[in-house]
């Protein structure tokens, strides 16, 4: 079977600290994937490994066949991985609109002598980008802030926005991280239907990093879980539920025997 | 809750491509710089035209270093380099132009060949100061802040040394025409370079303003923009939404730099003589302040900022001693009352829109 995403044993030492090791991460297309573990167990890490922030220091990744460890970020983008910040990193003085047109940016020409002379080809892209940014907001229910400068947002559609402007780069793999965190339940709720929706609509294939349990096992299909760098388990949510390596590794931060609720981070 | 496809109907269709909107603004640039150039002798005298010729050279020095301090974010405080570089490579060509050519300098029988001259100094000035912005940009992709802005000052100071160990200038004729190249170098040391003839009259000039604030204006509003803009804002994002942070930075430098240079050459056919000093750190800090004081990112800020501080030291002429004082008086409190500049990354015209914090906006319906 040939995977979208197709990460082999990558791995990634800070000093000593063995922040990724050997982590096999494989997603199929139209696949809802997630990544757990409890804090500091190497999730965003693992997000940086496959982003080339940081470039594997053992192991490969392969994007739909094609290898991209060793690209930089901007060119793995262009291959068609997309992520969302754990800490939300969206450009906050400029406006919605131009946050997700920057997206489309990657899938366009930018010449000098075009952009300063207007020219017909360089109008006709603008206008696309900009459609296609407002049906992206569409979808999100942020077309009517548009012209909202993108740090006056409340925080959930902060969040939502960034996802809108992964989108923009129409990415093959989308990676989500901790896309719920600091949402009301009822957020919560729409921001699963819209991951499933937007999943459906595009044919994406999705790695979420999550730490709102219900959400997860709710909305993947597949999961690894990760503890100390490590993968301790890898499965259905029901297999991962059930694993006692599981449990174990939640057992400190949450104090229940089943990892279902939120678990507390810093 | 609405659907997809009725979110999708109300969004505005696709505007065709109108020549109108692509070629008016260079028809008002030259449209511009002839009312300058025609309407200002009718009112002010020749000391004032002198000064909106300056006026004119800052706006392009300010509006240019935006580009790289303002959408860019990377802090240059080397401007004034690239000035002087377009400043004597231009004032070389013409004043050596002119004897090679005409075995004399500033003969009003040469003044349209002359005018020739200055545009043909001015576009080689740009493009090697464009060049010296690609190897400053260069470093910008490693360096951050602080580091950066070193950096670029040492660029200056060692333009000005290098301007200081220029030769004698030549003035005979005869001299340069057996030997162009080396005399092309004759800049006369810390003296300075004296002779060359004022062709940048006022439409000159404010034909330049025009450009430079159109096609920075257009490069703000077009994808590179954003790119340029995304950096400033967060590098790590942008560059995982596929900026490629190296190309955009040198891009913003070179650009810069190439404005940078004309206004440099211009300036030193206004008939006043560029000399090393010229690339100095003093020179650098007030375009900076220009930027600043307009706005990080605001074109027409930094058009009103740069046409300000030329102004406010003739306007304040009469309070003599305490000119200084209220310049610095001024310019704290400005820093205080709006800490961003007079409209942050924002245009004059977009503060007219009202208070963009309303929760309902018309954006996205037509
Ligand atoms: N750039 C870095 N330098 C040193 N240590 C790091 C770096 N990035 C992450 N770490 C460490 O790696 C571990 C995993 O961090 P992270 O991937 O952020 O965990 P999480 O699973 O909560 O996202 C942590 O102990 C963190 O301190
Ligand atoms: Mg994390």
């Amino acid at each position: 079977m040939s995977f979208l995403l197709d990460a082999q044993g990558i791995g990634i030492t800070f000093g000593g600290l063995k922040a990724v090791q050997d982590l096999t991460v494989q997603l199929p297309a139209g696949v809802l994937y997630g990544l757990i573990g409890p804090n500091g167990a190497g999730k965003t890490t693992a997000f940086n490994l496959i982003t080339g922030v940081y470039t594997p220091q053992t192991g490969s990744v392969k994007l739909a066949g094609q290898t991209i460890n060793g690209l930089r970020p901007h060119q793995i983008a262009k291959a068609g991985l997309s992520r969302t910040f754990q800490n939300i990193r969206l450009f906050g003085e400029l406006s919605v609109l131009e946050n997700v047109m920057l997206g489309s940016h990657v899938r366009g020409t930018h010449r000098l002598l075009a952009t300063l002379l207007r020219t017909p080809g360089f109008v006709a892209q603008e206008e696309a980008m900009k459609r296609r940014a407002m049906e992206l907001l569409a979808i999100f229910d942020l077309a009517r802030m548009a012209d909202e400068q993108a740090k006056n947002l409340p925080y959930g559609d902060q969040r939502r926005l960034e996802i809108c402007r992964a989108l923009a780069t129409e990415p093959k793999v989308l990676l989500l991280d901790e896309p719920a965190a600091g949402m009301n339940p009822s957020e919560k709720k729409s921001l699963s239907n819209t991951i499933r929706e937007i999943r459906d609509r595009f044919g994406l294939a999705v790695l979420l990093i999550e730490h709102d349990m219900g959400l997860v096992m709710e909305i993947c299909e597949q999961i690894t879980v990760l503890d100390h760098g490590q993968v301790i388990s890898v499965g259905t949510p029901k297999q991962v539920q059930a694993d006692p390596k599981v449990i174990e590794a939640y057992l400190g931060v949450e104090g229940s025997g089943e990892p279902s609720g939120e678990v507390s981070h810093a | 809750m609405k659907t997809l496809a009725q979110h999708i109907s109300e969004i505005s269709p696709a505007r065709a491509f109108r020549p109108v909107a692509v070629f008016v603004p260079w028809v008002v640039c030259v449209l511009l710089a002839l009312a300058v150039h025609f309407v200002s002798p009718l009112l002010v005298n020749e000391y004032w035209e002198s000064v909106l010729q300056r006026m004119g050279v800052f706006i392009v020095a300010a509006v240019s270093l935006n580009i790289v301090n303002g959408f860019t974010g990377q802090f240059s405080m080397g401007h004034a380099g690239f000035m002087a570089i377009g400043g004597y490579i231009g004032a070389g060509v013409t004043y050596y132009g002119s004897l090679i050519l005409h075995g004399s300098v500033g003969d009003p029988n040469f003044a349209v060949q002359g005018t020739l001259l200055m545009l043909a100094g001015l576009v080689a000035g740009a493009c090697t100061a464009a060049g010296a912005g690609y190897l400053v940009g260069l470093p910008s992709l490693r360096l951050r802040g602080d580091y950066l802005a070193i950096v670029t000052l040492g660029f200056g100071e060692i333009i000005r040394v290098l301007l200081e160990l220029t030769p004698k200038q030549v003035s005979d004729a005869a001299a340069v025409k057996a030997s162009p190249i080396v005399s092309f170098f004759g800049f006369n040391g810390a003296t300075g370079f004296a002779g060359t003839p004022a062709y940048a009259n006022l439409f000159w000039i404010w034909l330049f303003v025009a450009i430079t604030c159109v096609i920075a204006y257009r490069m703000k509003t077009s994808s590179s923009g954003r790119a340029f803009l995304s950096i400033r804002e967060d590098e790590i994002a942008a560059r995982a939404m596929g900026v490629d942070l190296t190309k955009y930075k040198v891009r913003a430098f070179v650009l810069a730099a190439f404005f940078g240079g004309v206004a440099g050459a211009l300036y030193s056919h206004t008939g006043v003589n560029p000399s090393p000093t010229d690339a100095g750190f003093q020179r650098s800090f007030d375009i900076i302040i220009m930027v600043v004081l307009g706005g990080l990112g605001s074109v027409s800020g930094s058009v009103l900022a740069a046409m300000i501080l030329v102004l406010m030291p003739e306007l304040l002429r009469d309070l003599q001693q305490y000119r200084l004082v209220l310049y610095a008086l001024l310019l704290i409190v400005m820093m205080l009352v709006r800490p961003k500049g007079l409209f942050g990354v924002k245009e004059i015209w977009d503060l007219s829109r009202g208070d963009r914090k309303q929760p309902v906006g018309k954006g996205g319906t037509p």
